[in-house]
């Protein structure tokens, strides 16, 4: 993969929140913005993730979620999650990423205490999973940049769909 | 602050290009709501700005207007846009023209020539500038941005009729307060 | 050693890139409609990939014949070989479909569909701006760049 130095990506994406606010006035407004706008990545995203990792597929939620942590965050934004936090049925899990790029030089004001400013990474994750078959719901749960120690996104499977043959049989 | 020093750190090139793209497909598909040209001038400004900021820590002030134009096209554009500027010309009263033959943040875009249904006529090929135009205004905003940082108060616009080679052209307007 | 027709089809279905080199009849001179060629070509390789999982020896669990399948479940096939043509196969987890015909002389072009996906199609369409994802497309860009390697193969004069 080639590779820029991360300052342009990381305050274009900054500029690019605050104008969703000055834009938008309302929190939550540009928390689903944001979603929206990854989830578009996502789905464009995806082939570049499994044509340059050559991954032949995903196996199942479980191995998707890993592939996700140390593939995908290491190819495009050069850091790793961790997967932690699997419920019984292996449904659900959290990624914990240590080390945002998207936070470098960014400071909150009180007043944002609702946004999630980083919350573009789960629209990918959501669209790129949705482009595999697989519908998820992905949020943040804990945010370093609101006083959290971690950050942390939730994500569940909402269902697993098989490949259906598309014509009508004559 | 994150423990590794940001400016040493790299991010994968697609995630510019996948940003950046999206930024104005996004505003372009809202039909109600913050119209696209204001927004991406409003937020490549600021990062153009904030670039530069950062630069200047690096080296010494430039006080001539050729100088700025000269940082302009090689240190900033190598570091914003991959590769320097390859020819820059001036009429010497304020108006300059930075040419990229190469300009990398449009490189991939070209025009969907598929018919609407199959086997209808190819639809009419549309100027490459008309193509351009909306994913032009956000590196006109940055590079804008840079000058009025660098205390240049100018107009930058766009031409890219021949893509992928873009000229810009950057009209100063007057000399800014520092 | 021609190459003659390539396709790619998005995971429902739909193609969303076709061109033809070489082919007696052409589609659009009325080898059938295009609409038709498209649907049959996707009925072929659904069937063989099904058929081949039906029937793979390797595999403990019994998939029956038609059985709903996740992208990449059972075995997939890389190319079968008729007496006139060997038709080229590579299905990503994304559902994206890749096929090429050659002639049968034709070695494996597992490598060379993957360069395809990798290389011309991540870069020169999922990055082009004006692409959305899942819609048919026709790039110049990409088009040139097929045609470009298919002549690196040897497979284009």
């Amino acid at each position: 993969m080639e590779t820029i130095n991360a300052e342009i990506f990381t305050l274009t994406y900054g500029s690019m929140v605050r104008q969703l606010i000055a834009d938008y006035e309302d929190v939550e407004e540009v928390n689903k913005q944001l979603d929206k706008m990854g989830y578009s990545i996502g789905q464009r995203l995806i082939d570049e993730f499994l044509a340059k990792s050559k991954t032949q597929r995903c196996a199942d939620f479980r191995d998707a979620a890993e592939k996700i942590a140390k593939v995908g965050f290491r190819m495009f934004l050069n850091v790793t999650a961790a997967v932690t936090g699997w419920n019984a049925e292996g449904t659900e899990c959290s990624l914990i990423l240590e080390d945002n790029p998207l936070a470098d030089f960014v400071e909150l004001p009180e007043q944002l205490a609702g946004l999630k400013y980083s919350n573009l990474l789960c629209g990918v994750i959501r669209g790129a999973l949705e482009m595999v078959n697989m519908e998820v719901e992905c949020t943040f749960v804990r945010d370093v940049l609101q006083g959290d120690d971690a950050n942390e996104m939730r994500l569940k499977l909402l269902s697993s769909s098989t490949e259906t043959y598309p014509f009508k049989d004559e | 602050m994150s423990a590794t020093p940001a400016a040493k750190r790299a991010v994968a090139e697609s995630c510019i290009d996948y940003l950046t793209l999206e930024l104005v497909n996004n505003y372009r598909r809202q039909l109600q709501g913050p119209p696209l040209q204001a927004a991406l001038d409003a937020i490549g400004e600021r990062v153009g700005r904030q670039l530069v900021e950062r630069y200047a820590k690096e080296r010494p002030p430039l006080l001539e207007q050729l100088d700025v134009m000269k940082f302009i096209c090689k240190e900033f554009w190598a570091e914003v846009f991959r590769k320097s500027v390859d020819n820059l010309r001036t009429n010497h009263r304020g108006t300059f023209v930075l040419r990229d033959t190469q300009f990398r943040w449009l490189t991939r875009l070209s025009q969907n020539q598929m018919p609407p249904q199959v086997g209808q006529p190819l639809p009419a090929p549309i100027p490459k500038a008309e193509l351009a135009a909306d994913y032009l205004v956000l590196p006109c905003a940055i590079v804008r941005g840079a000058l009025a940082g660098l205390g240049l108060e100018a107009s930058v616009t766009a031409d890219a009729t021949s893509l992928p080679q873009v000229d810009f052209t950057v009209v100063v307007r007057q000399v800014a307060a520092r | 050693m021609p190459c003659f027709t390539f396709y790619i089809f998005n995971r429902k279905g739909a193609c969303q890139y076709y061109h033809e080199w070489q082919r007696l009849k052409p589609v659009r001179s009325g080898a059938g409609s295009q609409e038709e060629d498209f649907k049959l070509m996707f009925g072929l390789f659904w069937s063989m990939r099904a058929l081949s999982s039906a029937l793979d020896p390797k595999n403990p669990a019994k998939q029956q014949m038609g059985a709903p399948q996740r992208i990449g479940d059972g075995c997939s096939f890389n190319s079968f070989r008729t007496s006139a043509y060997k038709l080229h196969f590579l299905e990503s987890p994304s559902g994206l479909k890749f096929v090429l015909t050659t002639d049968p002389s034709v070695g494996s072009l597992a490598e060379a569909l993957q360069y395809i996906y990798a290389s011309l199609f991540v870069e020169l369409v999922a990055k082009n701006p004006l692409y959305t994802p899942g819609e048919p497309f026709l790039f110049e860009p990409f088009s040139a760049a097929l045609n470009k390697y298919m002549r690196t193969l040897g497979l284009l004069s």
